[in-house]
């Protein structure tokens, strides 16, 4: 005799929290009671085999790949999904016989009456005995994030860049030894995964109006089995960091995460992604009066390419903390943090630290005149110049070379411009923009004039 | 869960007698529905239709058909006899009041059994389309497969249903009320894959370095549906369509979702996968000036040419070629002095350029153009 009340009672006891797989032997039968207990005459509840994730940074949505050995009778056969209290995506849930893909056929999948979390396939088997089947699906909740930890030498000359990935579930859902894949990229996405999750029904009725989105809810910790699979786990794992391997792929990146990693509901990890030393760095300070006003910016610019012993991979956007290290001891002073955006391989990195104190950019306006006038025919002014002159002071007070970036706007597309004095490189960035770029030994001053004609009215016909 | 009800009245010659005294009489056989047809070919309404055989008496016989709690429209309701179509004949049809419900009045020359057809559009029921996609590695084809999602919540239940989504193909399938069934149509494939990138200068930041995310710029397969290309056999219907992408580990990623338009044989379609962020667009305006002045007597501007510079680079960070369609709008009248790129003009007001960009490699067009008389 099965067990099958034993069984049932088990089934019920996870029902609550984990996803199940449990197959009905025997023709598929329409009109199947409702309540779970009495609807499966339950046989096998096969284990999952292997579980791969492939979480999304850009959107709320991880993959999720499951392999399970499901005993198939010859015939009809069939099989029930549940993911009651998670919040997967039911439209997404579908399945593969991997060994024997031609004679294992799905007819359908079928979403009952008022059960929610639940669905049905009918399977259409010319083989007898176990196959393995992939189950995939999407589910919101899991989610990764870059972080970087970055270390200036004394001189600020060179830069250590620390990578990390922090992965975080809050899926309802353990996954036990996973193979964990992050994705780096901008998906398109019509709908949220999370309302997908949450709607009454898999598909939604007929003319039904979309489902209000709602946050997600605050995952259920259950901390002393979490921790006690994280301690066995953490017996198990060997004593160095894993490995990251990173893979372009169509418009995006795949980082595949050296062996399987278990991550319990509501637990983040976060693992080393790379580590580079010695990285050379420009000082670099940017003065806008458009953007910042008076400030003066200071950043820390270098380039994602081999030149500058990177170039491995893309930088996901993340949190960068920036520390400096201030004497042989390597006590470390903290110079701020900037929320980077993503850097393909090859572009240019500008951290944002915040408003700079010891270097100094001064615009005065030192001389103003107007003339070539012009007058319409009823006698009215229609036209005329004017002239400035600006003397910029830049002043570097700090004890390393620095490069300085000085951005003027003109507010005009007519004008003619003449530049004098230590004024760097100039170029002009459009037509009422101009840009200034200077570079400072430390302790040093330089200062440069330039004289804007601009012309108004008639005058700029 | 049956609510749709066919009821046969025996109108017996006992009216004849009582001429006055007739009310109206209810059920008095039930008989079941032998085939059911939903077709799902209009999306905007679900078409069923049901044969059942009735015992007719000879003379005029009443079916009393009734679906209450079930949203029939009533006007479409159609009867059609088939066993003896040059025989039987359809009088009439009536409406009881306040009743979803009507009568058949029927006259048959012999007592037999007559199998009719009945055909009604029914509301709360219907389908959906969703495709999956699965491109390989190298994104040069994919295999598509299209499935249908039946939708009850008709209010009835339908045993061994033959389900048409078009004329090809269907499926029996019993179908509980408030059910969703999902049923692959369409496998078809390899069916190679067109990769679009698309910057429009109305849509996209032009100095990306002033935005604090990095700007994505969209990336589009397009697939035709053509013989030639694996498809071609019937129109696409409109869904949802998510692809996947073979990773090479035997697995696959996602690689985006979006919306698939209605795609008949002999056209594309379009589906935007995702932002890339290895193409990096900078767009900058370096001259406008006014040119061919005309002046009326008061020496006031009333008619003049622009001379108008626009630079736009194109950087690749990828370690592929790629070629980047850049779409540019001029209003009004207008010609190019000089481009450094070939266009194409879409419309009077819209341009297009095609331009290819090598691995780690960058790109700037210069468009250099007038404006004609504007006033």
């Amino acid at each position: 005799m099965r067990p099958a009340c034993k069984n049932r009672e088990y089934l019920r006891h996870i029902m609550s929290f984990t996803l199940l797989v449990l197959i009905v032997l025997g023709p598929a039968t329409p009109f199947l009671p409702l309540a779970v207990e009495a609807k499966v005459d339950l046989v096998t509840l096969p284990e999952r085999d292997r579980v791969q994730m492939t979480i999304y940074n850009t959107a709320d949505l991880t993959l999720i790949r499951e392999v399970r050995r499901l005993t198939l009778r010859h015939g009809m056969n069939r099989l029930q999904f549940g993911w009651a209290n998670t919040l997967i995506d039911p439209t997404s849930v579908s399945l593969r016989a991997l060994r024997n893909p031609d004679k294992v056929a799905l007819l359908d999948v079928t979403f009952p009456p008022r059960t929610k979390g639940v669905a049905e396939w009918n399977i259409d088997s010319g083989i007898a005995g176990e196959e393995p089947v992939e189950i995939t699906f999407f589910t919101s909740g899991i989610s990764w994030s870059a972080f970087y930890l970055a270390t200036l030498t004394p001189d600020e000359g060179a830069m250590d860049l620390d990578g990390y990935v922090r992965v975080t579930n809050r899926s309802g859902e353990d996954y036990a030894n996973a193979q964990t894949r992050l994705l780096v990229g901008k998906i398109n996405l019509i709908d949220r995964i999370i309302d997908l999750a949450k709607r009454a029904y898999p598909y939604g009725r007929p003319a039904e109006i979309a489902v209000r989105p709602t946050a997600p809810p605050e995952a259920k910790v259950r901390l002393e089995e979490a921790e006690r699979v994280m301690m066995k786990v953490a017996r198990e794992a060997e004593k160095r960091p894993k490995e990251i391997i990173k893979e372009a792929l169509s418009e995006y990146f795949l980082y595949t995460i050296e062996g399987t990693e278990t991550i319990p509901n509501g637990w983040g990890k976060r693992l080393p992604s790379f580590k580079q030393s010695g990285i050379p760095i420009v000082s670099l300070y940017k003065c806008d009066e458009k953007r910042w006003g008076n400030q003066v910016r200071r950043f820390l610019q270098f380039k994602n390419d081999k030149d500058h012993k990177m170039g491995n991979e893309p930088l996901p956007g993340g949190l960068v903390k920036v520390f400096r290290r201030i004497d042989e001891k390597a006590h470390l002073s903290y110079e701020g943090a900037d929320t980077t955006r993503y850097i393909p391989i090859g572009e240019k990195v500008e951290l944002d630290l915040g408003e700079a104190r010891d270097v100094r950019v001064r615009p005065v306006l030192i001389e103003f005149r107007t003339d070539n006038f012009t007058f319409n025919h009823r006698g009215d002014l229609s036209g005329w110049d004017e002239h400035r002159s600006f003397r910029v002071e830049v002043s570097n007070f700090r004890f390393i070379p620095v490069k300085v970036e000085i951005w003027r706007h003109f507010g005009t597309a007519h004008w003619d411009l003449v530049n004098s004095g230590d004024y760097g490189l100039y170029e002009k960035l459009d037509l009422k923009t101009g840009k200034y770029s200077l570079e400072l030994p430390p302790n040093t001053k330089k200062v440069f004039t330039y004289k804007l004609t601009t012309h108004h009215g008639q005058r700029a016909d | 869960m049956k609510r749709i009800k066919l009821g046969l009245v025996i109108l017996t010659f006992l009216c004849l007698v009582a001429t006055n005294a007739q009310g109206r009489i209810k059920l008095v056989a039930l008989p079941d529905r032998d085939v059911t047809i939903i077709r799902l070919d209009n999306p905007d309404a679900s078409l069923v239709e049901e044969e059942r055989v009735l015992t007719l008496q000879k003379g005029v016989n009443k079916v009393d058909f009734s679906w209450k709690g079930v949203r029939i429209d009533p006007d479409s309701i159609r009867l059609r006899v088939l066993s003896h179509p040059e025989a039987v004949q359809l009088l009439s049809v009536s409406f009881p009041p306040k009743e979803a419900a009507l009568v058949w009045e029927i006259a048959s020359p012999e007592g037999w059994e007559e199998r009719v057809r009945i055909s009604y559009l029914l509301s709360g029921i219907d389908r959906l389309v969703e495709y999956r996609a699965r491109t390989e590695k190298d994104e040069k084809n994919l295999i598509l497969n299209a499935y249908m999602i039946l939708r009850n919540f008709s209010g009835e239940a339908f045993e061994k249903a033959r389900v048409f989504l078009n004329s090809a193909k269907a499926f029996e399938r019993t179908i509980r009320n408030e059910e969703t069934k999902r049923m692959l149509f369409l496998t078809a494939g390899p069916i190679p894959i067109t990769k679009t990138y698309t910057w429009d200068a109305t849509v996209k930041p032009h100095d990306p370095d002033k935005v604090s995310k990095t700007v994505g710029i969209p990336v589009h397969y397009v697939i035709e549906n053509k013989v030639s290309h694996g498809l071609g056999k019937s129109a696409l219907w409109a869904g949802k369509a998510r692809i996947f992408q073979d990773d090479g580990q035997g697995t696959t990623i996602f690689i985006g979702e979006d919306r698939a338009a209605f795609t008949p044989v002999g056209d594309r379609m379009e589906l935007y996968i995702g932002d890339t962020r290895e193409i990096k667009v900078t767009q900058r305006k370096m001259f406008e000036k006014k040119m061919n002045i005309r002046r009326n007597n008061r020496n006031a501007i009333v008619l003049y040419d622009t001379d108008e510079l626009f630079t736009v680079k194109v950087e690749n960070f990828k370690k592929e070629p790629v070629t980047i369609t850049i779409i540019e709008y001029i209003p009004g009248q207008w010609d190019v002095e000089k481009a450094n790129f070939k266009y194409a003009k879409e419309t009077a007001n819209r341009i297009r350029f095609l331009i290819p960009v090598r691995a780690h490699g960058s790109e700037t067009l210069s468009f250099h153009y007038h404006r004609r008389n504007v006033r």
